[in-house]
């Protein structure tokens, strides 16, 4: 049996399950109280069919990191991050210095930096806006995750930047 | 019929979709097609539908597909009779169809003189006002003077919209509420205007109450037969940019149809136009409508004329540049109701912010009456360079009710992995009260934002739930066992492969 939490809402709620495997395809899953079989079957990339006790479900699995992923059921899409039991002791643990300390303000996407409102030493309010970085003709302002100060800043004006790139650092 | 001019070999000035679109039709004419490509989009879709492709510079439009000389090389290199430009880009140029008709090469779109008179807005509605076309309540020249300005559209009264002569397509255009925004909004847009054109010249539109954007895709040949092929209605708007249009539109009834038909006829013959061009109209709440621009060029929306009138627009504007008539304005028949819906890589529940990259899966809708006008494949990285528009989905159905469920049955089927699209957002905006009863404006985005970002249904979210967990698990347990097997035991064997076999043996049939 193994034990996995999973992340909603951008970690805001969090439910565990437990997840036991009864034959080939087959598994019991225990969640909120209640234990149920699933009959799993993969289609084809990322499609698996569900057979939730009897209720046939087709749910469409984007994983977008070892842990992150996107599932899609019916109209809507619910996007989670499924951790095992070690790393969510690991997220938890860093949950508690998530406000303080240095936080990285990353570019979410490709693209080009086309202006730094900020330089070094600058004292920032949270929301404050700190790059704007360029995608797809539209431009999108990154802003502060916290009240603090510039301790370093990494994008320059022009420059190509990858995904998940280091913009600056708040601290 | 003897055509007047011959094109067998048609260059597509353009990417994505729009390029494949046309590509497609050139097939089914039996002409010979050139594509052309940045370094971003060697590995485009339109470079593989041609017969022939040709490298036009780095990855920044300006330097590829805005680059005039060296697409006219390009045509000149490979022997095109012709160029058909698609829709952005150099599509409303008039430079590029003037410098491709230096270079002997046949532009597919209307003659530049048209062009010019319709580029510049404010000489555009004057010329519109002339030859009797009702124009929106305004200035009718740009206004240098911010004070002035400001004095005119608080004479006007609030709100009013401030527009770049040069404009097109949202970029300095700005809708100012209160007299007290007046000011910086006029400078924001000045700059934007700058910026996009080169050129900020600035005036002012009274803001209708509750504006409709109906438009009316014309047509004309060279002997100057000038017809209409109908409405689009395109009000759900999102910063000025259109997501959903429909034909026919909820608003019109036959009447006001015609009189708009007849009217968008004469704006396009007092500019001696030729080709496929749009007619741009909003309408008020009293159903009193305004000549807003003319766009030069084929239309992103332009399937659902297709779908309701059975035409191919694309295969028209071919006939035309090779000196053929368009059909007379009684054979134009329209049938039942068509809507599209623009798939955007972009992420509605963070702020729509553009999501560029790998796609790692993708699977499209099908059916009796959908079409899906794409421009990518899975293994395709979207570049973060151009527009995030990745297909249009259409679909045709009797009537607009079944249109409706039909789209959203179809965007329902839309998968897309590896970057985020905005196929559920647009399945909300069908769905909504609002749109469902065919009466919105063009406030309809704004107006229902929150409603448009539904959140997932929470009585399937246990379903979704164990779907993921029991994904990792099997994961899990397959890592764990290829590790295994790498220290010495056994065989490597995904768990589903294996089920996948034991499935087909209980069946009695092959693995």
């Amino acid at each position: 049996m193994s034990t996995y939490g999973a992340l909603l809402e951008g970690g805001k709620r969090e439910e565990t399950l437990e997840v036991k495997r009864l034959g080939p395809g087959l598994f019991e899953v225990r969640l909120r109280g209640r234990a149920h079989v699933v009959d799993a079957y993969r289609h084809d990339h990322g499609t698996l069919s569900l057979i939730v006790d009897t209720a046939s479900e087709s749910a469409m699995l984007d994983w977008r990191s070892g842990t992150k992923v996107n599932v899609r059921l019916r109209h809507s899409s619910y996007a989670l991050e499924i951790l095992d039991e070690r790393k969510l002791r690991l997220r938890r643990a860093a949950g508690r210095f998530a406000a303080e300390g240095r936080q990285s303000v990353t570019s979410p996407m490709p693209g080009k930096v086309v202006k730094v409102l900020v330089r070094a030493g600058d004292e920032v309010r949270q929301g404050q806006g700190l790059v704007i970085v360029e995608a797809m003709k539209m431009e999108n302002e990154l802003k502060s995750p916290k009240d603090g100060k510039v301790v370093e800043v990494l994008a320059v004006e022009g420059q190509a930047v990858e995904a998940n790139a280091k913009l600056c650092t708040v601290e | 019929m003897r055509s007047k001019r011959t094109i067998k070999k048609i260059l597509v000035a353009n990417r994505g979709e729009i390029a494949v679109r046309v590509i497609r039709t050139c097939r089914e004419m039996g002409i010979a097609t050139v594509a052309i490509y940045s370094d971003a989009d060697r590995g485009g879709l339109h470079v593989r539908f041609a017969d022939q492709a040709v490298h036009v510079g780095p990855s920044a439009s300006r330097e590829s597909y805005l680059a005039i000389e060296k697409i006219v090389d390009a045509a000149k290199q490979t022997g095109a009779d012709a160029v058909h430009p698609g829709y952005g880009f150099l599509s409303e140029k008039a430079e590029f169809a003037r410098a491709l008709d230096r270079a002997g090469v046949t532009f597919i779109g209307p003659r530049p003189e048209s062009m010019d008179a319709m580029g510049v807005k404010t000489a555009a509605r004057a010329r519109m006002a002339a030859a009797g076309v009702p124009t929106v309540p305004g200035s009718t020249d740009a206004i240098a003077d911010e004070e002035d300005a400001k004095a005119y559209a608080d004479d006007v009264g609030y709100p009013v919209m401030v527009k770049a002569a040069a404009g097109g397509g949202g970029k300095g255009m700005k809708k100012v509420e209160r007299a007290e925004d007046f000011l910086s909004l006029w400078q924001s847009a000045r700059r934007e205007a700058a910026g996009a054109f080169g050129d900020d010249r600035l005036y002012i539109e009274k803001f209708l109450e509750k504006p409709r954007h109906v438009e009316i895709q014309v047509f004309a040949d060279e002997a100057g037969r000038t017809i209409w092929l109908g409405e689009r209605e395109c009000s759900v708007q999102r910063r000025q940019q259109k997501v959903v249009e429909e034909s026919p539109s909820p608003l019109l009834d036959d009447e006001l149809r015609a009189r708009m038909g007849e009217v968008a006829v004469r704006a396009a013959k007092a500019v001696a136009y030729l080709g496929a061009g749009t007619v741009e109209f909003l309408v008020d709440a009293h159903r009193n409508f305004y000549f807003l621009e003319m766009n030069t060029r084929l239309q992103v929306e332009h399937p659902v004329t297709e779908m309701v009138t059975g035409l191919d627009l694309v295969r028209m504007q071919i006939d035309v540049a090779r000196g053929e008539p368009v059909p007379r304005q009684e054979e134009i028949v329209r049938r039942g109701h068509a809507i599209e819906a623009r798939v955007y890589a972009e992420d509605p529940a963070h702020g729509f912010l553009p999501s560029p990259g790998k796609i790692t899966y993708l699977r499209v809708p099908g059916g009796p009456g959908v079409r899906d006008d794409s421009g990518v494949y899975a293994g395709w990285t979207v570049p973060q360079h151009y527009d995030p528009m990745i297909s249009k989905l259409v679909a045709w159905a009797p009537t607009r009710a079944q249109a409706i469920e039909k789209l959203i049955r179809a965007l329902g089927d839309y998968t897309v992995h590896g970057i985020t699209v905005n196929v559920a957002y647009l399945s909300a905006a069908l769905a909504h009260p609002a749109f469902r009863s065919g009466d919105y404006d063009t406030g309809f985005c704004e107006r229902y934002a929150a409603d448009l970002l539904r959140p997932p249904d929470r009585g399937y979210e246990d379903v979704a739930l164990i779907a993921a967990a029991v994904a990792a698990f099997q994961r899990d347990h397959d890592e764990a066992e290829a590790f295994a097997t790498r220290a010495g035991n056994g065989a490597v064997r995904s768990e589903w492969a294996r089920l996948g076999r034991a499935r087909a043996l209980l069946r009695g049939g092959r693995p």
